[in-house]
């Protein structure tokens, strides 16, 4: 368990580094993202496989984006960087990519198909994927922004 | 700002414009304007100093043509080495190949088709070829190189493969922020964003599903 939690946040942190790196974040911060990517990522790994308690995707990516703002309002003064800066990347490994394609290719084959049966198995596809996709991003960006709001002065005075 | 050179402002920000407004309450002058926000790709780095730069005008750290000279500074700020990005874009969809539980080979083969399909979109984006045509043509070849694994039965995890080839083409930051703009308030921006976000998103499906039709593949099920 143990490792498996230490490899989903080292591969987390991979992941954000590299799709960090396509928006130019500044050299000091890939360190930062990194870690906090591994630490947000790793806690929704854990809420999603446990054996006691297991969350459902929306909640444990909304609690593991809080983890993510709280550490980016922390180490944001530390980076010199605003806080938006370290957690964007964070958030980046968490984005439901497959849930939003898989959205669209359900709607491309709900309009191929006209019978009936297949039809609503496609849009029962669409709208799951949609759904699931839309509040976990909801959920992130709550979870992730409501840190900065409760450390206004923190996290705005990062690079003062 | 505004507060440090004793001015007051009024700010709207659109989809595709900025308009602001700055009066002079000592002169009881005004002066507006309307701005095209400029294209560019997303850059954390001038985030960043831009940042910085509005503490020290705040602060009262730097005079105005100080701050005019930094600015212009700052849009110069180049962007990551594109090899660099490249290299660190294919270990990141690699490793996102992993947390969707792949094995070591479909890793290596989204390795690969990420860095095909990640150089076509450098090398598409350099020619100003248009970011949707841009978003299709590289899910199509990474899909088609990631069918592969399918193809050839390597591995024991193809699915993965396909699936996680194309996932460094969502625009996850369009995203976020458009839900960001929303839970502020700026529901013309999110909408603005979100559409521009679902756009690429479907353009990516036309590019996979194109792939996934070309290597005879069933596309979801």
């Amino acid at each position: 368990m143990m490792i498996n939690i230490l490899q989903d946040g080292f591969f987390a942190a991979v992941a954000a580094i590299g799709f960090a790196s396509i928006s130019n974040p500044p050299r000091r911060a890939y360190g930062y993202c990194a870690l906090i990517a591994a630490i947000g990522h790793s806690i929704r790994y854990v809420l999603m496989n446990n054996s006691l308690v297991e969350v459902h995707i929306i909640l444990a990516s909304t609690i593991a984006a809080f983890f993510i703002g709280v550490s980016a309002v922390w180490l944001a003064p530390k980076a010199k960087c605003p806080a938006e800066t370290c957690f964007f990347p964070a958030l980046l490994p968490m984005i439901p990519g497959m849930y939003a394609y898989r959205t669209i290719g359900a709607l491309l084959l709900c309009l191929y198909h006209n019978e009936e049966q297949l039809f609503s198995h496609y849009l029962y596809l669409l709208t799951y994927n949609g759904f699931t996709c839309l509040f976990i991003i909801l959920g992130m960006v709550i979870g992730a922004t409501l840190p900065i709001f409760i450390f206004k002065k923190v996290s705005f005075e990062a690079t003062r | 700002m505004a507060e440090a050179f004793h001015m007051e402002i009024e700010l709207a920000i659109m989809p595709a414009n900025v308009h602001l407004s700055v009066n002079d309450p000592l002169r009881d002058e005004r002066y507006a304007t309307i701005r095209k926000i400029r294209k560019t790709g997303i850059s954390f780095d001038i985030n960043t100093r831009l940042s910085k730069l509005s503490w020290d005008v705040a602060d009262h750290k730097i005079t105005f043509d100080e701050a005019t000279a930094l600015f212009e500074q700052i849009l110069l700020t180049p962007h990551a080495n594109q090899l660099m990005v490249l290299i660190l874009a294919s270990a990141a969809n690699m490793s996102f190949c992993r947390l969707f539980g792949g094995d070591p080979t479909a890793m290596l083969v989204v390795f690969l088709a990420t860095l095909v399909g990640y150089r076509l979109k450098q090398i598409l984006l350099k020619m100003k070829v248009d970011i949707r045509v841009v978003f299709i043509l590289s899910a199509f070849a990474s899909s088609v190189f990631g069918a592969g694994a399918h193809i050839f039965h390597w591995g024991t995890t193809p699915e993965i493969a396909i699936g996680t080839s194309v996932l460094y083409l969502i625009p996850g930051i369009p995203y976020i922020n458009s839900i960001s703009d929303m839970l502020d308030g700026h529901y013309l921006c999110a909408y603005a964003r979100f559409m521009d976000a679902m756009l690429l998103t479907a353009s990516l499906s036309l590019g996979l599903c194109g792939g996934m039709l070309l290597m005879g593949l069933r596309w979801l099920s």
